[in-house]
């Protein structure tokens, strides 16, 4: 009973082991982020899980755990996560069709993916900032870097989006090549049953 | 090991009211403001939210989830006072900087906004145990998967910190530099995060294994252990949430 | 009665080379209780998840011939209908967790949930296994907080919630401390008053020696024996298939002590037996 299905990119009906995979991949987007900040890293870190569940189980895996991360965090750490649950949404689409379309494949592509994720996370965002904060992001330079923008008179949107991308830029391009090491290093007999169930 | 929760178990009115009815008065309170952004009725609904706290005694837990926002909320003051795009009226002037009434009036409707949003969400979790809370959305149609995923997250979280601590001592213990350049630090995230990310990985395999011994994909209809305790009169309280939403969408389209 | 009906089961994992399973053709009575060893790689675990629908149905790759629990086709029913004729207990504690559930008890109730019991039944049941596998005093704790053994004797005690005819223990023991195995054991003992069919598969000799009426030894994916305890334990050519007997047999053997079956004792109290009648009672 050989099964040679192609596995369809938008099929809904998870398997179990896509299902236990999201509670996993948010606790390491937990754990990412604890590190970078006991490390004292100038990075977020906090969706290194989001990215490995689209590469591993595809884009609605991925959105699930993205929303579903920011769902919990509203509801235990700080509410104002739930706003950005469209923004992991995002992302772990994202990531899920760019793996599909082979950019898992070497180390160049994984950064082109970063690229890519960054700039996704940075248009979804924007419009969050605009109407939660008036444009900010919370983060010191990239907040400093919007202030000089709105000084000079340049569109809200503009200036915060820039604001918004000063600080995804580097921090989603890391996230993406942590991500793409950590699935190289997974056995092979565990990633074929995500791709196969 | 404790659950990732930041219930405070209190005997208050607020705390007997069942968690579906308070997620129906949290998305009402949260959504009001931004389909009617008028700076006195998110202050009302502010205050009620505060009047709401104060009644589940739980004003102090509150604190420490909307500190982090005031310095946001500082700079939001500054940057909107000085630079809003319909700024006219000159307010004060201080350092040679010129304060403007529009922005301010501007930044203090969203900080209100954001602040109103803050807690309305702490008034339900600082009240109802999230277990209960996931529970009574899967009752009512939520799939009992996506219900199993957020028990799950609320477990997972907790343990992998703990282990994460437990690692970091091991590596440190073993000589690794986690203090030092920048590029000192940077090298030392994926010795750390590798080992624990990779075995919680592997084990999704036997745990999956395990759930579908359990039923897990059963195609019967799900029951439940606990029973759902709804005092009187709740569902007359959601409905009437509801029409305040109506009257808030019906005076808007209105005026 | 027959429980268990395996008709020329063969498996091949995807990414595989070599098929776990080659061929295997066997019966397995009701009640009956069967210990099942073999080195690595014989196709013990393969086995385990072939008996629970697990293979086909969780793992895809090359299946053939068919297992029958009772008249029920394992290939045609979903993993969940078999759940409650067929329960599967692994080793490793830590992972057979729901992980959803914050105590003991609430935990035990997950599979019950899942195939919608009523909530009086659940009770009833959570109490009778909490009793029966010695879990009372912790039933408020976080399963995660249990040792080794706990956390095994609730992964028993939560799949014999559900009530199933045949277990089926996957070294259950394998992974835990020496006090965590003795406890596993007792439940093991159990289950046999609870009068299922078992199928267990462990390296403890010795205890498989007390427990199983009947021995299936496992080599490279095929079926090396399938006899009953002694006969199993007694054959001479052990060694040359790379398998040990339990120490009472060894004992046996080197002092060519046969009983009037011409098979060695496999027990404790039956060496001792032997040993009085042949040397007199001093020696006991």
């Amino acid at each position: 009973m050989q099964n040679n299905q192609k596995k369809n990119l938008w099929s809904f009906n998870f398997s179990t082991m896509a299902l236990v995979l999201i509670p996993v991949s948010i606790g390491i987007n937990y754990v990412g982020k604890l590190f970078a900040q006991t490390l004292r890293l100038p990075l977020w870190l906090d969706s290194i899980g989001t990215i490995l569940a689209g590469i591993l189980a595809g884009p609605w895996v991925g959105a699930i755990s993205g929303g579903i991360n920011n769902a919990i965090y509203g509801l235990t750490i700080s509410p104002v996560s739930f706003a950005y649950g469209i923004t992991s949404i995002a992302i772990g689409i994202t990531a899920g069709v760019m793996a599909r379309m082979g950019f898992v494949k070497s180390m160049k592509r994984a950064v082109i993916m970063g690229l890519v994720i960054a700039g996704i996370s940075t248009v979804v965002s924007t419009p969050i900032n605009i109407i939660f904060w008036g444009g900010q992001t919370g983060n010191i330079w990239g907040d400093a870097l919007f202030g000089i923008l709105r000084s000079a008179n340049w569109p809200v949107w503009l200036a915060s989006g820039l604001d918004e991308l000063a600080v995804d830029l580097p921090d989603k391009i890391a996230t993406t090549i942590i991500a793409f090491i950590i699935y190289q290093g997974l056995p092979k007999r565990i990633t074929v049953l995500f791709e196969e169930s | 090991m404790r659950s990732l929760s930041l219930y405070v178990k209190r005997d208050s009115l607020i705390h007997k009211i069942d968690p579906f009815t308070k997620i129906i008065y949290v998305f009402v309170s949260v959504i009001s403001p931004f389909i009617l952004p008028t700076l006195i009725f998110s202050t009302s609904l502010t205050l009620i939210n505060l009047l709401f706290l104060l009644l589940g005694r739980v004003v102090k837990k509150v604190l420490p989830i909307i500190s982090f926002v005031f310095i946001i909320i500082l700079t939001i003051f500054i940057i909107q006072g000085m630079f809003y795009d319909a700024n006219q009226t000159e307010l004060f002037s201080l350092f040679n900087l010129n304060f403007y009434v529009e922005g301010i009036l501007y930044a203090a409707r969203i900080s209100v906004r954001a602040i109103n949003v803050l807690l309305a969400f702490s008034l339900l979790i600082l009240t109802t145990p999230p277990t209960e809370m996931i529970e009574s959305l899967v009752r009512r149609g939520m799939p009992a998967k996506l219900g199993y995923i957020m028990h799950s997250v609320l477990q997972i979280i907790p343990m992998m910190s703990s282990n994460a601590s437990i690692i970091m001592d091991a590596q440190r213990a073993r000589g690794m530099e986690t203090e030092g350049s920048l590029w000192v630090r940077i090298k030392a995230f994926i010795p750390l995060i590798g080992p624990l990310v990779m075995s919680s990985l592997v084990n999704t395999h036997e745990r999956s294994i395990a759930l579908e011994v359990r039923g897990f994909s059963a195609a019967t209809q799900k029951t439940f252990l606990h029973q759902e305790k709804v005092p009187g009169g709740m569902k007359q309280l959601r409905i009437f949430f509801l029409l305040f939403l109506a009257a808030v969408l019906a005076w808007r389209l209105v005026l | 009665m027959k429980k268990i009906t395996i008709n020329n089961l063969s498996y091949k994992y995807s990414l595989a080379e070599n098929k776990a399973l080659n061929n295997i053709s066997l019966e397995v009575e009701k009640g009956d209780f069967i210990g099942v060893v073999g080195p690595n790689k014989a196709g013990k675990s393969t086995l385990c998840k072939s008996l629970v629908g697990l293979i086909p149905h969780f793992y895809k790759g090359e299946f053939e011939g068919e297992i029958l629990i009772d008249n029920l086709n394992t290939l045609n029913s979903s993993i969940a209908e078999l759940s409650l004729k067929v329960g599967l207990v692994f080793q490793n504690p830590f992972n057979q967790i729901s992980g959803a559930k914050l105590s003991v008890y609430d935990e035990l109730a997950f599979g019950l949930e899942n195939n919608g019991l009523g909530r009086e039944e659940m009770i009833t049941r959570i109490d009778k296994y909490l009793n029966l596998m010695d879990l009372n005093e912790v039933k408020d704790n976080n399963p995660f907080e249990l040792s080794g053994g706990q956390m095994q004797k609730l992964a028993i005690a939560s799949i014999m919630a559900l009530k199933p005819d045949v277990f089926v223990l996957d070294e259950p023991t394998s992974q835990l401390d020496p006090q965590g195995t003795e406890e596993v054991f007792k439940a093991v003992s159990r289950l046999r008053e609870e009068n299922l069919t078992v199928i267990l598969v462990s390296q403890k000799l010795n205890k498989l020696a007390d427990y199983a009426n009947k021995i299936l030894f496992l080599n490279q994916g095929e079926i090396a024996a399938y006899d009953n305890t002694a006969a199993v334990f007694s054959r001479n050519d052990l060694e040359q298939m790379g398998m040990g007997a339990p120490i009472y047999t060894e004992i046996a053997r080197e002092l060519g002590l046969k009983n009037e079956k011409n098979q060695y004792p496999i027990r404790k109290s039956e060496l001792k037996e032997m040993l009085v009648a042949k040397y007199g009672k001093n020696i006991g």
